[in-house]
């Protein structure tokens, strides 16, 4: 597999909150249904309107064995680990700082990350109905990617700006660094102006 | 309004990927047989899916936090430490309040919907405002602003002699344009509007162009 950082947070974040809301629909529904004396099943966890959310009895149930705190604290131990990991996992933008270019004689040169975003920003600004254009490397050293994010001038066309990027800058940096192939992904903005009349 | 391929026999086939079109089909045919021939498929563009970075950062500094909270006093207690008074407050709550009770009710209401919420967030490919174009390069996938889409069809419209004022609705699937005429026959505006707008739509090269509707009036006499 060989999917971008990105695309494997986004099947992590996707997943973990799917889980998190089916906890809260499912926790939340059995409450409300023994709340609103729905006829629920004799194995349900609270038997009717009158009973509470979590009596002693049952908060206390394997207080007294030895194996209860142990599990207790290393059960939480774990979900607050993981918990960090994800809340950390969100602030990670996968920056690449380098590719990996093969010279074709055996030896391998290093690119700086920098110095291609800087030369495909450069051409993908020089084409014309590009106000501005960002350029984030990511992906892994052998197989880079990109983010675009274009600007684009009033009047200008964006398919034709769209034509542009892939026919020429990308082009150009794949060739210049080697690669068989650069996935790109772009996103294409407008200048925000004033409508004007022209007759 | 692009059907990928003519649909000869509608009812049974083609029921995988490209069904949503049919509908917009039967609506204003011409122009977009052209567009459908060259633009579509030698693989389906698909929409842009939001990492949902801001959720997830949430509910995970909410889960760290509760659970942290908890497992400090946990070891405080264990560590012969006297609990906070929180965990004491809560315990009694949880065991003194019926389940009808109001407070709980809610709560349960709340939590619910809460669960749903994040249901939608964890199924649903968010980024409305970003509208996939068509792939000119096998390498690149790019989208299009709703905003800039809209703002480049005005400035085509505008450009239309008679045309006073325009604004553009930008939807996923449809473009409704409402331009105000202060001179030339109506009939003539809106024939003109409508065809550089079809130029327009097809410029940004969208996957799927939306419908459009161009409505033209008017100036509103005020006074």
């Amino acid at each position: 597999m060989n999917a971008p950082v990105t695309a494997v947070l986004r099947r992590v974040n996707r997943t973990l909150l799917g889980l998190a809301g089916l906890l809260l629909v499912v926790a939340g529904g059995a409450v409300l249904a023994a709340a609103l004396d729905l006829a629920v099943p004799s194995w349900w966890l609270w038997s009717g309107p009158d009973d509470v959310l979590l009596t002693a009895a049952r908060r206390q149930r394997w207080r007294d064995e030895g194996w209860w705190w142990p599990t207790v604290i290393a059960v939480l131990g774990v979900v607050v680990l993981l918990a960090l990991w994800w809340l950390l996992a969100q602030f990670r933008r996968g920056r690449l700082a380098e590719v990996l270019v093969d010279t074709g004689d055996g030896d391998a040169a290093v690119l700086r990350g920098r110095a291609l975003e800087g030369v495909l920003e450069a051409d993908a600004t020089a084409q014309e109905g590009v106000a501005q254009a960002r350029v984030a490397l990511t992906g892994r050293r052998t197989a880079p990617r990109t983010r675009i994010a274009l600007l684009l001038e009033p009047y200008a066309s964006p398919g034709q700006a769209l034509a542009g990027l892939g026919g020429e800058a990308l082009d150009r940096a794949r060739t210049s660094a080697g690669l068989a192939e650069l996935p790109t992904e772009a996103r294409l903005r407008a200048v925000k102006h004033r409508a004007r009349r022209v007759n | 309004m692009t059907t990928p391929e003519r649909p000869t026999v509608p009812p049974q086939t083609g029921g995988t990927g490209g069904a949503g079109e049919p509908g917009g089909a039967g609506e204003d045919g011409d122009g977009v047989p052209v567009l459908a021939g060259a633009g579509t498929d030698p693989r389906r563009v698909r929409r842009f899916w939001s990492v949902r970075r801001i959720p997830a950062a949430l509910v995970a500094a909410v889960v760290l936090g509760g659970t942290g909270l908890l497992l400090y006093d946990v070891a405080a207690v264990r560590a012969d430490r006297d609990a906070m008074s929180w965990r004491r407050e809560l315990a009694d709550d949880l065991a003194g309040r019926p389940l009808d009770d109001g407070l709980t009710v809610a709560a349960a209401g709340v939590t619910v919907l809460l669960g749903v919420w994040l249901l939608v967030l964890a199924s649903t490919p968010g980024l409305r405002a970003v509208l996939p174009m068509r792939r000119a390069h096998p390498d690149v996938r790019a989208g299009l602003d709703r905003e800039a889409a809209a703002v480049a069809l005005r400035d085509r419209a505008m450009e239309v002699s008679g045309v006073q004022s325009v604004k553009v609705r930008m939807g996923r699937s449809k473009v409704a344009v409402r331009a105000v005429s202060h001179f030339r026959p109506l009939d003539d505006v809106r024939a003109d509007v409508e065809r550089v707008l079809t130029d327009g739509v097809e410029d940004l090269g969208l996957a799927r162009p939306p419908a459009l509707t161009v409505r033209v009036d008017r100036p509103s006499k005020k006074g």
